[in-house]
Parts: C-alpha cells; sequence; structure tokens
C-alpha cells in the first residue's frame, strides 16, 4: 500500500532550481487536487536553501535533506538516497523532469523500486489513483499511454517546458528528513562548468531569428544578430538573402536549405513561400512579423504583428535590454 | 580489456501509423536497423580497440531472431564477437524486464570492464535500460557522455554535458556508460568487413542459457502497460494578433513568450 | 534464416544507402559546380572499402558478385551519378584484368586495386571507340614491349592509376597493356570540360616510350578488339544502373515537388499533366532496371549478356534523358533554375548516350544480334 503523497524530485542546476521542477510542482497541484498531499523532495547542502525558489509555486510540503555531498552527489548516490525516503513514506507517485540527470536517476531508482517508469512524458492524469501518463514514441510521431497498474510508487520523468509554472497561494510546510548518505567512491563528479551551447548550423539551433527580404538591410541584420544573442539563438535567412556574401547555405531555411524544428522561431520581413514554409512550419512557437497582412507566413504563426520588420525588431530588442 | 556494447534494432523509419480499425500500430514493412545513437558506443569501443591491443568488444541485444542483422553490422564495424537473448519469454519486456535480461546475461559473459549503451532509442526513446543495468549490477554510471578516454590502467575520465553545465567524471572500472551521439562519428562497416563479419561467433542465448527468475521476464515481469496508442491531433495554430505600435506589440510578444516559458 | 551472401548484400546495400545519404548526396550540387570531386572526397571512399566492392577476397576485397555490385551503384547514383561512374570505370577494368590477365599478373596488381583507382582507356583523337583508327603503338624489343602514343576521354583520366591501355601490335592487330602511372615515359594530358558528370575526371594520358614486360599484356597478343568489347559489356550493365538511379533522382524530386506545389488551387498531384509525366518517368526507370538487371544475372550465371548490357544502357539514356525534361517541366521555373538538381540530372544522363559506345552504335550492336539469331 502507498500513502496519498505525489512527489516531486526537485533538481539542482548549479545554486538553482531547474525550472522544470516548478512546472511539475504546479502539475503536480493540479493533479492532485484535495486527494492527494503534494510533496517536493529537496537534496541540498546544509548552507542552501534552495527550498526559497520553490515556495512560490506553492507545494503543500517541502522535504528537504541536507548533506554537503548533496551538490556533487553522483546519479548512484541520490537513487539511494531517494529510496530510503521511499521506504519511509510510500508515496503513491513520483515525478522527475525529463532532464538529463532526471532521465539517469529516475531509473536508477526504478530499478531498485523494481516499479515501473514512463519516460519523457507530455501529459499525466489520475484515474482513481492510477497515474495514466501520455509518452511519444517514435520521434514524436505516436503517443501511447501508460500505466502502472500493480506497483508503487508510480514514477515518470516530464518533458521540460511541457507544463507552465505558475505560482499559487498557500504556504508549503518545510520538513526536514534524514538519509544515510552512502557514497560510491569508484565514481567523482571533478568539476562541474556552465556551458553555452554553440549552434554551427541553423539546423542546431533551439531559437531563430529568421531574416527575408523584407529584413534585408545591414542594419537590420545588426539588429537581428543582437537579438539572437539574447535569445541564445541563432541568424537563419530565407532564400533571397543566401545572394549576400555572409551567409551560406547553412544558414538557409527551406526546401532547397535546411529543414528546422527549433522551439522558437522569429520571422522578419519573410512573406511565407512554401518552400520556405516546408521547412520551418514544425517549429514549436511561430511568431511572424511582415508589412503585408495576406502574407502566407501568418497561416502558420502563433503570433502575429502586420507592421514594419525592422522597427518590431528594434523595439523587441529594446525592452529585452 | 572486454567491452560490451548493449544495442537494440529499430524500425528504419519513425513515420509508423495507426491502423484506423484496430487501432493497433502499424508496422508492416519496416525494416529493422540497428538503433544509430548505438553506433555512437561502438564506435566508442572500437576506438578504444584501435588505441590498445588487449582490447576485446562484445556486442548484447535482446530481442527476435532478426535482431542477428543489426549485431551482424556491428561486427562488420569491427566488434569481435555478438551475443543474442532470444525468447518468446523475453517477449513484451519493458524497460525494468529488458535490463534484468541483460544484466543476468552480463554476468554470464562475465568480467566487462566497460559497458557501454547509445544514449537512447529511437522508437521508445527512454534511455532507461542503461541505468537500470548499472543498478542491478551495482556499477557507477556516467549517462550522456560527451567524450571518454582511458586515464589510468582501471580507470576512465569522461565529460558529461548536463543541459547548460558540463561535468568531469573519473570513474574506477567496471562502469556502465551511456554516450552522446555528438562523441564520436561512427565508422561505416566496409564490404569486405561485412563478408569477413559472417564468419566472426554469434552466439544466441535462450532462457535455459540464462540463470532467470522467470517472475521477472517479458510481460509478466513489466510493471508498465500500455494501455492506449494513437496519433498526436497535428498542432492547430491560431494567430494572435499583436497589435499597436512596434513597442506594445514587442511588449505583447515578451509577455506571450514569457508565459510559454520561452524567455 | 537468410542465407549468408543475401545478408551481406542487405547490409552491403544498407550501407551504402546510409554512406550515399551522408558522404555523397550533399556534394552532388557542390561537385556540379565546381567541376570535381571534393578535396578528400575519393580517399573517404576508398577508406571506405568501395574500391574493392566487386575485387574478389583473395586479393583483399570484399568479392561481391555482379548483381549485387550494379545494385549499389544503381543506390549510389541516386544520390550522385559522378561517384557511380567512377566506380564503374574502375570495376569494369578489374573486371577485365580478372578475365584476361595471368594469375601472376593478377597477383602482382589486383591487391593494389582496394585502395588505387583503375581505368581502361580506347580512345584517341582520331576517331571514338573506333578501334582501327588507333594510333597508339606497342613495338616488341627482345623480352618487353615499348608503348607510344596518346589516349583520350578515359574514364578517371588523371585520378586513376593504373591504365589498361588499346594498342596496335601491327596494323591491324589490337592488344591490350597494362601501365602505372609512376612508369618512365608516363604523363598525363589535359582534363575534358564536359557539361554532366562533372565530378569524374575524363582527361588524357601520354605515353612516351614507356616499357612494359611481356607479362603487362592483358591476355595474348590480338586479343584487344575482344577485351574492348567486354569492357564495353561490363561498363554498360553499371551504366543501366547509374542511369536506373538518375531517374529514381528525378522522380524523388517531381513527386516531392509535385505533392507541397499547388497550381492555383489544385494541388499538381490533382492534375492529369502531372500524372502522366510522373508515371512516364516511373515506368522508364523501371524498365531500365530490369534490363539492367537481367543483364547482371545473366553475367553472374556465366550466360551471354553482351546484348542486354547495351540495351540497359541504350534504352535507359535516352530515356533518362526525357525523365529528366518531365521532371524539369513539372517544376517548371524552379527545374530550369541551377539551384535545383533537375537540368544537370539531364547532363548526367546525356553523357551515357555517348560514353562507352554511342546509341547508334549500341543500336546496330544489338540488330546485328536479332539478324544473328
Amino acid at each position: 500500500m502507498s500513502k496519498p503523497e505525489l512527489w516531486v524530485v526537485a533538481e539542482r542546476r548549479l545554486d538553482h532550481i531547474e525550472p522544470t521542477t516548478q512546472q511539475l510542482i504546479t502539475k503536480a497541484k493540479h493533479l492532485a487536487g484535495n486527494q492527494m498531499h503534494t510533496v517536493a523532495v529537496l537534496f541540498e547542502a546544509t548552507t542552501d536553501h534552495l527550498e526559497d525558489e520553490l515556495k512560490a509555486y506553492g507545494p503543500d510540503e517541502i522535504r528537504i535533506v541536507k548533506d554537503d555531498r548533496f551538490p556533487t552527489a553522483t546519479d548512484a548516490e541520490i537513487a539511494d538516497a531517494l529510496q530510503q525516503l521511499v521506504t519511509a513514506n510510500e508515496p503513491n507517485s513520483i515525478l522527475f523532469g525529463a532532464t538529463i540527470t532526471g532521465r539517469s536517476i529516475a531509473p536508477r531508482l526504478q530499478a531498485k523500486l523494481q516499479t515501473g517508469l514512463t519516460a519523457d512524458c507530455l501529459d499525466l492524469r489520475f484515474d482513481d489513483d492510477t497515474l495514466v501518463a501520455t509518452k511519444p514514441s517514435y520521434g514524436d510521431n505516436i503517443m501511447c499511454e501508460i500505466i502502472c497498474p500493480d506497483h508503487r510508487p508510480q514514477m515518470a520523468t516530464v518533458r521540460p517546458n511541457t507544463f507552465v509554472a505558475e505560482p499559487a497561494d498557500g504556504a508549503a510546510t518545510v520538513t526536514s528528513s534524514t538519509i544515510t548518505f552512502h557514497p560510491v567512491d569508484r565514481l567523482q563528479v571533478k568539476t562541474a562548468t556552465p556551458v553555452v551551447n554553440t549552434a554551427t548550423t541553423v539546423g542546431d539551433a533551439s531559437r531563430v531569428v529568421a531574416l527575408g527580404r523584407g529584413a534585408a538591410s545591414a542594419a537590420t541584420i545588426s539588429t537581428a544578430t543582437k537579438l539572437a544573442e539574447k535569445l541564445g539563438g541563432r541568424i537563419g535567412v530565407s532564400r533571397p538573402l543566401t545572394d549576400q556574401e555572409r551567409f551560406t547555405h547553412d544558414d538557409q531555411i527551406g526546401q532547397s536549405g535546411n529543414t528546422i524544428h527549433p522551439e522558437l522561431i522569429l520571422n522578419f520581413g519573410i512573406s511565407g513561400a512554401v518552400q520556405f514554409l516546408v521547412g520551418m512550419q514544425d517549429s514549436q512557437t511561430i511568431v511572424a512579423v511582415n508589412s503585408d497582412p495576406d502574407a502566407p507566413i501568418f497561416d502558420v504563426a502563433d503570433y502575429g504583428y502586420v507592421g514594419d520588420a525592422t522597427a518590431f525588431m528594434t523595439a523587441l530588442l529594446a525592452q529585452f535590454n | 580489456m572486454k567491452i560490451v556494447v548493449c544495442i537494440k534494432q529499430v524500425p528504419e523509419t519513425n513515420d509508423v501509423t495507426i491502423d484506423p480499425v484496430t487501432h493497433n500500430l502499424d508496422r508492416r514493412g519496416l525494416a529493422g536497423v540497428m538503433n544509430p545513437f548505438d553506433k555512437n558506443a561502438i564506435e566508442l569501443a572500437l576506438n578504444l580497440k584501435d588505441s590498445r591491443d588487449d582490447v576485446q568488444v562484445a556486442l548484447l541485444t535482446m530481442g527476435p531472431d532478426d535482431y542477428a542483422e543489426s549485431l551482424r553490422e556491428g561486427l562488420a564495424m569491427g566488434a569481435d564477437e555478438g551475443y543474442l537473448l532470444s525468447d518468446r519469454a523475453f517477449a513484451g519486456a519493458d524497460t525494468l524486464a529488458t535490463g534484468y535480461v541483460l544484466a543476468q546475461a552480463l554476468k554470464k559473459i562475465g568480467d566487462a570492464d566497460l559497458i557501454l549503451f547509445g544514449r537512447q532509442a529511437v522508437d521508445a526513446d527512454t534511455g532507461q535500460v542503461g541505468p537500470i543495468v548499472a543498478e542491478f549490477l551495482q556499477q557507477p554510471q556516467i549517462t550522456y557522455a560527451a567524450s571518454l578516454r582511458l586515464s589510468g590502467d582501471n580507470e576512465v575520465t569522461a565529460e558529461r554535458l548536463l543541459e547548460d553545465t558540463k561535468q568531469t567524471l573519473v570513474a574506477q572500472l567496471p562502469a556502465v556508460i551511456s554516450v552522446r551521439s555528438e562523441l564520436n562519428t561512427p565508422r561505416y562497416p566496409t564490404p569486405r568487413n561485412i563478408q569477413l563479419s559472417f564468419a566472426k561467433p554469434l552466439t544466441t542465448w535462450h532462457h535455459d542459457d540464462l540463470d532467470l527468475d522467470d517472475t521477472r521476464l517479458g510481460q509478466a515481469g513489466s510493471p508498465t502497460i500500455v494501455t492506449k496508442v494513437y496519433a498526436p491531433e497535428p498542432v492547430k495554430r491560431e494567430l494572435t494578433k499583436l497589435a499597436g505600435t512596434p513597442a506594445e506589440a514587442a511588449s505583447q510578444l515578451i509577455t506571450a513568450l514569457k508565459g510559454r516559458q520561452l524567455i | 534464416m537468410p542465407s549468408p551472401t543475401s545478408a551481406a548484400e542487405k547490409l552491403l546495400l544498407q550501407m551504402v544507402d546510409d554512406y550515399t545519404e551522408r558522404e555523397i548526396s550533399p556534394e552532388d550540387m557542390p561537385m556540379d559546380a565546381a567541376g570535381d570531386f571534393p578535396a578528400g572526397f575519393i580517399q573517404k571512399l576508398t577508406d571506405t572499402g568501395f574500391l574493392g566492392l566487386m575485387l574478389p577476397q583473395e586479393f583483399g576485397g570484399a568479392g561481391f558478385g555482379p548483381e549485387v555490385t550494379a545494385a549499389a551503384l544503381n543506390h549510389i547514383a541516386r544520390g550522385n551519378a559522378s561517384t557511380a561512374v567512377t566506380l564503374e570505370g574502375h570495376f569494369k577494368t578489374i573486371d577485365q584484368i580478372l578475365k584476361f590477365g595471368t594469375p601472376a599478373l593478377q597477383q602482382e596488381l589486383l591487391p593494389s586495386a582496394n585502395d588505387r583507382i583503375f581505368a581502361f582507356s580506347m580512345t584517341e583523337a582520331s576517331g571514338g571507340s573506333n578501334p582501327m583508327g588507333i594510333g597508339s603503338t606497342a613495338t616488341r624489343e627482345g623480352d618487353h614491349w615499348v608503348l607510344n602514343g596518346d589516349k583520350i576521354m578515359i574514364t578517371n583520366g588523371g585520378l586513376a592509376q593504373v591504365y589498361c591501355v588499346l594498342v596496335k601490335t601491327a596494323p591491324h592487330e589490337l592488344s591490350v597493356f597494362v601501365v602505372d602511372q609512376d612508369m618512365p615515359g608516363f604523363s598525363f594530358g589535359k582534363r575534358e570540360d564536359f557539361i554532366g558528370l562533372r565530378g569524374t575526371p575524363v582527361g588524357e594520358i601520354v605515353m612516351d616510350h614507356i616499357i612494359v614486360d611481356n607479362d603487362h599484356l592483358l591476355g595474348k597478343v590480338g586479343d584487344g578488339g575482344r577485351i574492348g568489347d567486354s569492357a564495353h559489356d561490363d561498363a554498360r550493365i553499371l551504366m543501366g544502373a547509374v542511369l536506373t538511379g538518375i531517374m529514381e533522382h528525378d522522380l524523388k524530386i517531381a513527386t516531392d515537388y509535385a505533392k507541397e506545389r499547388k497550381a492555383g488551387d489544385q494541388p499538381l498531384t490533382a492534375l492529369q499533366v502531372t500524372h502522366r509525366k510522373v508515371a512516364d518517368i516511373a515506368m522508364r526507370k523501371e524498365t531500365t532496371k530490369l534490363l539492367f538487371e537481367k543483364a547482371a544475372q545473366l553475367k553472374a550465371n556465366g550466360q551471354p549478356y553482351s546484348e542486354e548490357a547495351a540495351m540497359a544502357k541504350a534504352y535507359g539514356s535516352r530515356v533518362a534523358v526525357a525523365a529528366g525534361d518531365d521532371t524539369l517541366q513539372i517544376l517548371a521555373g524552379y527545374g530550369y533554375s541551377r539551384e535545383y538538381p533537375v537540368e544537370h540530372l539531364i547532363r548526367d544522363a546525356r553523357a551515357m548516350e555517348i560514353a562507352e559506345g554511342t546509341v547508334e552504335k549500341m543500336r546496330s550492336a544489338i540488330a546485328t544480334a536479332e539478324f544473328n539469331k
């Protein structure tokens, strides 16, 4: 038997909470309703106060385990600590972010507990106390609903940015738990340093600022470059701009260039010829700015602005700064 | 030094459809190929083999008899021997039951210094089997390794890329490693090695060849059940118009992108 | 379980497809523009073992048979015809050394065919593939031969390191010798600037008093005509395979485009005019495929295949040009643009109405074969 507790395992990213944790707390609160108790489980060093980044999202409880070895603990050590907590508390379900860390710790815990784990979920719901997890397969072409009927806890990793984190009312009870830290000396984290992801072609970039004939001046390209830097992305161009010496095939989006599916694409001065659209219409969020209200790019866009591309871009950059 | 690379065979394309009548996955006519990410793990093993005289590379997979084709491809790339775990009793296994049988087979193969996995399979996309095997074998794991080198007689140093953090880890062998695809570019099997691979040993182990607890096998040993399979609705885009001056419109966009946690 | 042979063939074609998609196709357009293989391209092809694809295993090759060798070139040509034609020139030369070379010559030369490209040269400035117009000579001096003359329009000329050359050993006597680029008196002449198959070098070699031992004679003195015909036959099967690949490339471009493009509010796929063109391309492709596969099968079975090989090349080259033209018309302005590969596929196919015997000469050969039945 398990207790009606729904856990979110908080993940740290250097000195902060990884945002997926906050998204999962919001989702967990919706799932739990009045039936379940939502618990954020947090491992931190004795001097850390990462719970301060969780309180605003209103879990019923933040259960903290402190040990100075946690910030550099390895997957097996965390999984071992979690197992001790699970054995002591018997939660109904445990959610992890489907981050690299979450996807590494969760299956080790699964193997210890001999229970079910569903990876990289895009949706979650409860049928009574059974967690129904929706998981994509075959490169997101197929969705599967997966349950774990006879074992507890039920476990899932959830794809980052699937849910939106919302601050919530209600004071979280902060409790502390203890476990025995079992060090695994055979594996040591020697260093951890922040890195910036750099894309070499427009196809590798997760954010793209796309420029077309209507945004081709040197000044506009310079503004667009700054905007792309702010977003941590890269410039891409439609076919007409490949005439410019500074752009190559690596930068071109479309049928005779790169097919891309970034999480965000901002299209400036691009009308949206079919050859361009087939190369980018699977992007997650599409923004279009064009002076022609009938431009086909607006047919595939989530957000559209009819007006001068350069003026909009300049205003956007100014507000970012 | 013995390296075992665990591989999986997957459909050659992810363009699978749902049969509109039975609601089952329609995999007719889809040939199987080696999971592309697993080739990076094989390449890592072969690189280590190229750099030292004493390295033996074995391949291990669990699946129906035609999974031998993927083992054969790995042998043609340069691995020394292949093991196929094939039995009706293994069918329908989820990641836990798969990891159990692989772990039992690894115990039988014995003395593996490094057990390598690709980052995940392109069909199911879980990446879970490597850590499960590591747990069952009580070995340390380095997942999503971006580089790996032998840094001592019995020690590897790896870099691991988290979303925006790079870790350097040092592991005493034996250890389980899963590798990122950026780690290397897998070699092609040459036409000649394709022919010669048919002379390399390929061993099939059935249920009775391994020491197994039957309650942990196949569908019965799998805690998870797939209850529904469906094709996702195409993303419907509804255009939200941004209005006003450029500055006003830009401000609306920033609010919207913050809502989607894109900024 | 499938037989090891068919399992190996399946694995080979899978590797060829993979290699073509990742290493060859991306170079198709740049290669046409540059008029050459990119730097390192042939080295990588060599390092991946393609040169030994049909070379018997005893010489360090893979030893694949005629059918799967043709299929491999067919698959490569789907991505780029020049690469397939360069391999065709190499393979047909190896074939003649296997058929006509002494065991000692084979043992001396063939192991190096895994890393060196071989070429077969017939043509001279005095006239096409007409053997009797040949002016190059080999003169016997003691126990060796002295070779003199110019050979032009050699597939892989300048790239290859070993050449089979057709020369006169007497006024009405043709023979074939094998020469190496490292031999004194050997030099390269000019490279042709052709309109199609622009990756594959086609060039000239000059023989100025090259001395070769008697063991570098292929077959016997006077076998030149027979060996030349045999080289043509082997090349023509592979050209049928390359032409099929070109038409498969056409078909993919035509259907992809038709599925995405609209004429007015109708998709191109709904128009009868598109149906007709696409069906014609598909029928031409499939007919050529059957022809080259038949010829390769006959060759594998040790039966005569000369007529079928001529049909595969003659028919295939004509219809591949027409298939390219239909594809161009479906893409209209884009088809006529050098941004899309269609126009160079036409130029590539056009080469094969000429190379390894003109279409007219093929027809004569086929008709003669029919008269003699």
